[in-house]
Order: structure tokens, then C-alpha cells, then sequence
């Protein structure tokens, strides 16, 4: 291959894969904080993603909604659907003592339901969009090239991952989810609404994934499976160490880079399994990912 | 102990039990001298219904005109209706249902060719008759089977080598890109592609996908920086719309081709690439006889208002492969009406296999033989701009026959 | 009150005071249901058709495949999700036998049983240092990564065209039919199930169960906790593998389709719903949970929101289970 091709498609895949992996980083940072704090590997990630995406289209597309008001309206009503499932559902689940897996089947159960709901509007099977707000037009950084659009969803993720670790780390409410996520029968002795908590970090959730959607649509076009980049960021994720938020969000970039670089230099029909390769390498040599502290033994 | 009054009272008996007698005594499964029962399924949940969900209503509707005008030879058609999910347990499920429970005549459905095939030994082996829907499903008609029918659409086989015809004969391309999906449907057009390229002397680079495929950044740089002259894009319709969007994002100006498969909503299409730009260079295949909103194929949309009223107020209804429905319940009622008022199975299936008939509905002819048990090859190619369609002139047919593998 | 009804009188509803009696019931109906069931599975094929008896033969199936993922998760508490791989290695080497060399329908099985177990085995070794969310993530990989194989190594697997299969044969029968499988299908099921009773109530059921409680401490009382948890993992893929022979008995047509994560996630949740850690809700929950899914299928529109809600209550309100409904496991 000669060393111009080379360099375009290392400079195109990289900065494309920027992009893409800044949503991933987003989903990453929901799951994980999520698994920190009430110890669930959500499984319903990418419903409540695809959900957010659909809402927002119900609302600007057939309501009608500016997109301005519309945009908030689905990220508040999303972070409440989410923290109360958590409220109703899940600390019921827990309270009904039954086993761990329990929680991540009610969540299973939730992304069939979120699925089953979205399908029966109709809306789901024909792929979808938003107006797009960016003006056409692209910018060049080397040899590749971002549209406008591409510059935003990566602006965009970049600032609330910024204003979430803001929040996370120098906040009152940030310093209390740490706490939880650190040690929870601690974190209640010191005074802290376990529930409370639990429940606005579940919205939270909910909120980040519903701002990565609506990010993306216009980009990736929704559909009523958009839902299956959950597991890239789940691979995302297990590359940060899985209880690492700066990790996942290096994970999600480090995937969606990952993706092209396989996509263009391997075969384009191994793209779908490299993040599950990545997923088994780095679980089998580096279990701890490349930011997670020591494997916590969690039974004795 | 026989009695004078006995030979009179076995009579009266032998009267009674032959008024019973007469439908048990059909050989044939589902008929009776008013009614034909017919197996109706495909997905009418999950995420593919829309390849046929509405697809069921067209037949559907189709079946209550003929059973409006009298029926065929005396019989009314009776439906009996399952849910397959598109794939392939379910899809055995249904079929197994249908004919063991539900004792019906004969099978029309199936919109997923994958799980089409899946039924494909059991059908063979308990000998029903099987005239599918939408499904290409050429796993399942190459080699040809007795009693199966299908690709009433337009096989994989016929979109593939078409749509490299249409590149080579129309747009004069010598080296041609082709993005198509890692799945059974990708593999059967890529064959006939292949086959049509070699034929025609030129070259085939091939990018296969999968479906769930986000960034397609990979396969369009590889295309490009081969020089391709043509663009060929055999995949569905969101993963296609991704490549329309990247290919203008990555100035790729060169033609580009949908095929079929790859059109979901043609408004859609235009919106959800956004920009008018980006269909200086776009052609779509069709297989339908005309392009969509034409005259020709009014009567179908009409006669969907009609019959489902509620349905046609939604949004997105009717779905876009909705008219496929036609030519397969034509094709079923024309064998039953050519094998005649003393109906089998087997005279069905004779009947079938001589059928060749313009549905009015699709490009080509409904046609079958001893041999081919793909329904429709033909497809039409039109000019998309973003907003208007004008039909390209030409015929571009595949030249891929089945090699008895 | 009831009433007499030989003399139609009211009487006083007297309680029972003997709990003897009492038990003495308990087993008499449990018993009756067991023989009740007992004639039904086998009367079932000369009184329904064909598509009840595809029906009864999946959810046999189901039922290996449900007792295997009970051992590697109820008993010995290992958090595995690659078992639809394991099943998939056992349909493709079944049916790939039968294909190239025409072996007897058991051979096939156990062929299939054995090479999905190899596989298990070096997974149990791989994943020796993970625990919990690590070890369900990475074999959550592990069966993706299996299916993208079973769909692109064509000349192997069909790939994206599935594989045909001959059908099986034994003592020189060839199984054409649903019926004609049924009877084995149904032997060979019963011996996993008598299987998995003898293994749980043995030592070996006993050290999975130690080993789930706390590795610790069973290391502590001389259990080696390495060999059990491979171990554990292997027998479990034997199973899936198993179930996927058996699979090929009445089936002759198998798409990489189906062997994804959600039919991982389906025995998953039969075991589950079923009671986790019993092997009689392992049994009940494939069989709820298999019926209810093609019941569902009549139900087209609503399927999954339904599907989905009988989950979410089943997690809230019977965490332990079908099963736990019915008494002791």
C-alpha cells in the first residue's frame, strides 16, 4: 500500500472513529456509572438510547416541538423514566432477594419493553432522522475530513463529559456518588440517601444516553435496533476497567477508532467482531482494563 | 337380526352418513366444495415486520376481491394466518401449524429469505404446495424444488447481475465498486454480480458489511482510493443511506446505484441524506412496473385505502413493500383457477409451474417453468435527484442460471 | 362451610389435624402429577399433530439446554453467557458428521456434546481469573465472536446460507418426521435430566455448590476450586452441545441466526424464571418459558412489551422463581 493511502486512511479512520467513539464514550460513562453505584450491568442501555432518539423525533417531526424545546423536553423526560424505573423496579428487585442476575434480567425485561413500545408506533421500519441543524459543509484536517456536524457531536460529547466530571468530582451530589460507588454501607453511615442516590445516578444515566441519541441521529439515522451499539459500549467500557469513568470514556475513542482501523486495514466484514475480540483480549490479559484499580473480590 | 323393516332403515342410514361422508372423503387437505384454506404467514412482528406486514394486507386484500367476485370455481378462500417473526424456528413453527393443525391446502408466505429456507426440507418433504411472498429466498429455489415458488419479488441472483449490467451497459464502468451485507441475502446477489462481471470483462471490488454496520467510513475509503467508476450499493435501506451521506461527505462524485433492497421510503431517502448535492450522480433499481405514485400501480394503493382505512391513516402505512403482496396472491389464484374445479394438490402444482402472467404490479413477467421456480427477474432503473424520478430506458437483465451445484 | 355431597346438609369445615395426612397428601397429588405427566408425554403423539409433537422436541431442547446452564450457573454459581456457541458447536459437528460420514444419531450427539465441551473446558481455563460482570462480559464476547465465525466461515458452516443437514438415523431408522424423533428425543432428554439430579445431590454437585457459596472456604476444606470451576464449565458446554445433537434429530436446517445472545439470554431466563439453583425450575422454567414464547407468537403486536413485562414482574415479585412456588427444591 503505498504511504499516501496509508496515511489517508490512517488520518480518515482515526478522526472519523473520533466521532463515532465520542457517542460510545458517552454510553460507556452511562453503564459505568450505573454499575458503580447500584452494581447493575444495564443491559437496557440501548433501548433507553433508542428510545430518547424516537421521543425526540415524536416531538419535532409530529408535535412539531422547536428543536430548542424539544431537545430538553426528552432528556428531562427521559432522566425521569429512567431514576424512577429505578425506583419502582429495581429496588424491588433487590428487596425481593432473589439472586444478582436478577437485576440484569429486569433490565433485559425493561429493553424489550422499550423495543415492543417504540415498534408499536410504527415509527421503527423505515430509518429516520432529524432536520439537521449544522449547515452542509466540511472541514479538512490533513487528509480527512469532518462535515460540521461531525465537529458537533464531538463538541458537544467532549463538553458534557466535561460538565459531568465537574459535577462528579467537585459537587455535593457528585461527592455523594462517589461515596456510593466506593463503599455503600459506608456512604449511608455518613448520611447519605442510599435511594436518592441510586435513583438520580439512574437518571443521570438515562439523561447522557438520551443526549448521545440525539447527537447521533442525524448522523447514524434511527432505527428500532440502533440499540446494538450497546455493546460496543459495553467493549468500551471493559477497556477502561469497567468501574473507570475516564476510562470508559478513552475505551469509547479507542473503539470507535478501533472499528475503522479493522474496517480498513483488515476486511470490512471483520468489523462487526473486533469489539468483541477486544472485549475477550483485554478481559483475558488485563482483566482490570487499562484504568481499573486491583479486581475487586466482592464474596469471601 | 335382520327384519323386514332393516334393508329400509340401513338405507336411511347409508342416506345420512354420505351427507357427512362427502368432505371426509376428500383426498385433499382444506377443501371442501365451497372453501380452499390458505396458509397465510410472514413476519408480522420483530424487527423485520415491514418487509412484510404489509405485504400480508395486499395479499389479504387481494384474496377478499376474488372471494367478492364468486371465488374461483365455486370456493371462497378461506385465511388462516401465522406470525413467522423472520426467522427460522419460528418460521418452521408457523409452517408445521399450519399444515398439521390447521390442515391447510396450500402455504403462501415468507418475506425473510434466511428463514425461508428453514422450511424449505419439511415443505419438500410433506409435499404441500408453497408459493412464498416477498422472499427471495433463492437457498430455498436453487436447485428447484417441486413444490415451491418464489421470488415473486425479484430473486438476489436477478438483482445482482442486473444492477452490474445497468453499471456496465448504461454507465460504461469498467471497475465497480460493490458494498453489499456479510448475510445469505449478500452472498446470493454477490454471486450472480460476480458472475455478470466476469461475463461483461470487468472488475469487482467488493465491500461486504453487516447490517448493524455504524461507521462506514472504512469501506467507502477503500472504494474510493481503488478508483471505482461505479458505485453499486446492494445493502438495506439505513446502511445504504449511511454510504449516499459518507460518499458526498467524502466527494465521491461518481454514479452510484440502490438497488432494490436498499430503498425502504424514497422521501426518507432524500431527507435523511439531507442534501440535494448529494444526488447529482444517484440511480435507483425498481422492481416494481413503474416508478412509485405513478398511475400504473394506483389501483393497488386505492384498493389498500379501502380495504383497511384505519391502517392507511397511520403513519408510514402503507409500507413500501407493500405491493408485493399482488403478484403472489395472483399467482396462487390463477393456478387454482387453471388446475381446474376438480382441485389437488398436485394438479395445483402442475398448474403452477406452466403460470406466466404480467400482474400488472412488477417489472417483469410472473413466470415459472419445469425447471425455474423464481418468479420475477426483471428490474427497471430510475434517475433520483433528491426529489423527482425519471425512468432510464433499457432493459438490464442477469445472466446468471442456476449451474446445478 | 361445605357441603355434604351425599346429603346436600351443610357441615362445618373442619381442619385436618394431622399434619401426616396432611404430607401423606402432598405426595399422593405430587406423585398422581408426575404419572399424569408421565402419560401425557407419551400418549402426546398418537393424539395431536405433528406441529405439537416440533413443539414438545424443541422444548426438550430447551430443557438440556436449560440443565446446562444450570450447572454452570445454579450450582456452581459461574456467570457464563456464551452458551448458544456451545449449542452451535454441537448442531454444526452433528450435522456435519452426519453429512460427510452417516454416523448413528448417538455418535452425532456425542460427537457434538464433546467438541462444545472441549471448548468449555478451555474457556473454564481462560477464565479462571475473572469473576462476575468480567466473566459475563468476556463469555458474552466469546459467543458473539462464535457466531460471526458460524456466520463467515463458509466452506465450514454454509455461513450466511445455514447448513443442511441429512436426516439422523439409529439401528438403521431414519427420523423423517417430528413423531418419529419424538421417542428418542424424549429418552435421551430424560437421561440429561436423571443426570443432573444424580449430579446434584453427589459430592461433585455439592463442590459446585461450595465452590458457588464461597471459594474460599470450600479451598479451605480441600475442594480444588480450579479443577471444579472448569470442570463446571466443561460439563455445562457438554450439555449445550448435547441439546445441539439432539437438535439435529428433527431438524434439518440450522442458521447462525439463531445462535445469538438472545437465545443465550431465552435459557438464561427459563432457568431463572424457573428457580435458579433448583433442577426441577431449570426443567419448568424451559418449559413455561419455551410454551410461553410460541404462544406469544399468536400475539403478534404485543409480544415483546408482554414478553418483556412478564420478565420485569417475575424479577419483582417471584425473584426465586417459578418453582419456588412449589415447595422444597
Amino acid at each position: 500500500m503505498e504511504l499516501e493511502v496509508l496515511s489517508l486512511f490512517l488520518q480518515q479512520g482515526i478522526a472519523s472513529g473520533l466521532v463515532t467513539g465520542s457517542i460510545y464514550a458517552l454510553l460507556a460513562l452511562a453503564i459505568v456509572i450505573v454499575f458503580r453505584t447500584t452494581d447493575v450491568a444495564n443491559f437496557a442501555e440501548g433501548e433507553v438510547y433508542m428510545a430518547s432518539a424516537y421521543l425526540a423525533f415524536f416531538l419535532i417531526a409530529i408535535v412539531s416541538m422547536p428543536f430548542w424545546i424539544a431537545v430538553p423536553a426528552t432528556v428531562f423526560a427521559v432522566l425521569i423514566g429512567a431514576s424512577l424505573f429505578q425506583r419502582v423496579v429495581l429496588t424491588q428487585v433487590a428487596a425481593a432477594k432473589g439472586v444478582s442476575v436478577n437485576l440484569v434480567i429486569a433490565t433485559l425485561g425493561l429493553s424489550y419493553v422499550l423495543k415492543g413500545i417504540v415498534r408499536a408506533t410504527g415509527f421503527g421500519d423505515t430509518p429516520r432522522s432529524f432536520p439537521s441543524v449544522m449547515g452542509e459543509g466540511s472541514v479538512t484536517l490533513g487528509s480527512a475530513s469532518l462535515t460540521y456536524l461531525d465537529l458537533t457531536i464531538l463538541g458537544a460529547a467532549l463538553a458534557i463529559m466535561a460538565v459531568f466530571f465537574w459535577m462528579f468530582n467537585y459537587t455535593k451530589i457528585g461527592r455523594a456518588m462517589r461515596a456510593v460507588g466506593m463503599n455503600r454501607r459506608a456512604s449511608q453511615l455518613v448520611g447519605i440517601n442510599l435511594g436518592h442516590v441510586q435513583m438520580l445516578v439512574w437518571g443521570l444515566s438515562g439523561a447522557i444516553s438520551a443526549v448521545a441519541a440525539i447527537l447521533i441521529a442525524p448522523k447514524l439515522l434511527m432505527t428500532a435496533d440502533m440499540g446494538v451499539v450497546v455493546t460496543l459500549a459495553f467493549a468500551a467500557a471493559i477497556i477502561g476497567g469497567f468501574t473507570s469513568l475516564p476510562g470508559a470514556v478513552v475505551g469509547g475513542f479507542i473503539i470507535g477508532i478501533t472499528e475503522n482501523l479493522v474496517g480498513l486495514f483488515v476486511s470490512s466484514r471483520a468489523i462487526n467482531v473486533a469489539p468483541f475480540v477486544v472485549i475477550m483480549l483485554v478481559l483475558i490479559f488485563m482483566p482490570q482494563g487499562l484504568f481499573g484499580g486491583k479486581v475487586r473480590v466482592r464474596k469471601v | 337380526m335382520l327384519t323386514r323393516r332393516t334393508p329400509l332403515r340401513a338405507a336411511a342410514v347409508a342416506a345420512l352418513l354420505s351427507m357427512f361422508a362427502a368432505p371426509a372423503l376428500a383426498q385433499e387437505p382444506g377443501l371442501t366444495p365451497t372453501s380452499i384454506k390458505i396458509g397465510l404467514f410472514g413476519p408480522l412482528s420483530g424487527p423485520s415486520m415491514s418487509y412484510g406486514f404489509d405485504v400480508m394486507n395486499a395479499a389479504r386484500m387481494y384474496y377478499d376481491k376474488i372471494n367478492a367476485e364468486g371465488g374461483i370455481h365455486g370456493r371462497k378462500i378461506e385465511l388462516s394466518v401465522q406470525d413467522d417473526r423472520c426467522n427460522a424456528n419460528d418460521l418452521v413453527a408457523a409452517v408445521k401449524k399450519l399444515v398439521e393443525q390447521d390442515q391447510v391446502f396450500l402455504l403462501n408466505g415468507a418475506s425473510c429469505s434466511a428463514a425461508a429456507v428453514a422450511g424449505k426440507d419439511y415443505v419438500v418433504r410433506s409435499g404441500v404446495p408453497w408459493l412464498m411472498l416477498n422472499a427471495s429466498a433463492d437457498g430455498a429455489l436453487y436447485p428447484p424444488q417441486p413444490n415451491i415458488f418464489g421470488a415473486f419479488s425479484i430473486s438476489q441472483r436477478a438483482m445482482g447481475g442486473s444492477i452490474v449490467e445497468f453499471a456496465v451497459k448504461q454507465l460504461n464502468a469498467k471497475k465497480i465498486g460493490y458494498i453489499n451485507h456479510d448475510d445469505a441475502y449478500g452472498a446470493w446477489n454477490l454471486e450472480a454480480a460476480q458472475f455478470q462481471a466476469k461475463d461483461n470483462k470487468v472488475d469487482l471490488v467488493v465491500e461486504s458489511v453487516n447490517p448493524n454496520i455504524s461507521d462506514v467510513t472504512a469501506p467507502l475509503l477503500k472504494l474510493r482510493a481503488a478508483n471505482v467508476d461505479v458505485l453499486l450499493i446492494a445493502t438495506y435501506a439505513r446502511p445504504a443511506q449511511l454510504i449516499l451521506k459518507k460518499a458526498y461527505e467524502l466527494g465521491f462524485t461518481k454514479p452510484q446505484v440502490l438497488a432494490v433492497n436498499a430503498i425502504a421510503n424514497v422521501q426518507q431517502l432524500s431527507e435523511n441524506v439531507g442534501s440535494k448535492d448529494a444526488f447529482k450522480n444517484v440511480y435507483i433499481q425498481e422492481v416494481l412496473a413503474d416508478k412509485p405514485g405513478s398511475e400504473k400501480l394506483k389501483w393497488v394503493y386505492d384498493m389498500y385505502k379501502t380495504s383497511y382505512p384505519d391502517l392507511a391513516s397511520k403513519p408510514d402505512h402503507p409500507q413500501v413493500y407493500m405491493p408485493y403482496g399482488i403478484p403472489s396472491a395472483m399467482a396462487v389464484v390463477k393456478a387454482l383457477q387453471d388446475a381446474g374445479p376438480d382441485l389437488t394438490r398436485a394438479k395445483f402444482i402442475e398448474a403452477a409451474k406452466k403460470l406466466n402472467f404480467d400482474s400488472g404490479v412488477m417489472a417483469g413477467p410472473i413466470a415459472f417453468g419445469e425447471n425455474e421456480r423464481a418468479a420475477q427477474k426483471a428490474s427497471i432503473f430510475l434517475k433520483f435527484d433528491g426529489a423527482e424520478m425519471t425512468r432510464v430506458p433499457g432493459a438490464f437483465a442477469s445472466r446468471w442460471t442456476y449451474q446445478g451445484q | 362451610m361445605i357441603m355434604n355431597p351425599i346429603t346436600n346438609r351443610q357441615v362445618l369445615d373442619l381442619p385436618i389435624r394431622e399434619s401426616g395426612a396432611k404430607n401423606r397428601n402432598r405426595i399422593i397429588s405430587g406423585g398422581a402429577l408426575v404419572v399424569a405427566l408421565a402419560v401425557l408425554t407419551v400418549v402426546l403423539p398418537f393424539v395431536t399433530s405433528g406441529y405439537v409433537i416440533y413443539i414438545a422436541n424443541l422444548l426438550l431442547v430447551f430443557t438440556v439446554l436449560s440443565l446446562g446452564m444450570h450447572i454452570v450457573i445454579g450450582e456452581a454459581g459461574q456467570f457464563s453467557l456464551s452458551h448458544a456457541a456451545f449449542y452451535g458447536l454441537g448442531i454444526y459437528t452433528a450435522g456435519l458428521l452426519n453429512n460427510a460420514f452417516g454416523l448413528p444419531l448417538i455418535l452425532n450427539i456425542i460427537a457434538g456434546g464433546l467438541v462444545a465441551g472441549l471448548c468449555g473446558l478451555a474457556i473454564g481455563f481462560l477464565s479462571l481469573r475473572m469473576r462476575d460482570i468480567y466473566l459475563a462480559l468476556s463469555t458474552f464476547a466469546f459467543g458473539e465472536a462464535m457466531q460471526w465465525i458460524f456466520l463467515n466461515w463458509t466452506p465450514v458452516t454454509g455461513g450466511p446460507n445455514g447448513l443442511n443437514f441429512q436426516p439422523a438415523h439409529l439401528f438403521g431408522f431414519t427420523f423423517l418426521s417430528d413423531k418419529a424423533a419424538y421417542p428418542v428425543v424424549l429418552i435421551l432428554a430424560l437421561v440429561f435430566v436423571a443426570a443432573t439430579f444424580v449430579i446434584h445431590f453427589s459430592t461433585l454437585g455439592r463442590s459446585f455448590r461450595a465452590v458457588r457459596e464461597s471459594e474460599i472456604a470450600a479451598a479451605a476444606v480441600g475442594i480444588d476450586v480450579k479443577r471444579v470451576k472448569i470442570f463446571a464449565f466443561a460439563l455445562s458446554a457438554f450439555y449445550a452441545g448435547a441439546a445441539g445433537g439432539l437438535f439435529t434429530t428433527f431438524s434439518t436446517f440450522i442458521h447462525p441466526e439463531s445462535l445469538g445472545f438472545h437465545t443465550t439470554i431465552l435459557v438464561l431466563t427459563m432457568v431463572v424464571v424457573g428457580g435458579i439453583g433448583s433442577v426441577s425450575g431449570a426443567i419448568g422454567g424451559a418449559i413455561v418459558f419455551g410454551l410461553i414464547s410460541e404462544l406469544l407468537r399468536q400475539v403478534p403486536s404485543y409480544q415483546e412489551v408482554i414478553y418483556g413485562g412478564i420478565l420485569i414482574l417475575f424479577m419483582m415479585y417471584l425473584p426465586r422463581g417459578i418453582f419456588s412456588l412449589i415447595g422444597r427444591r
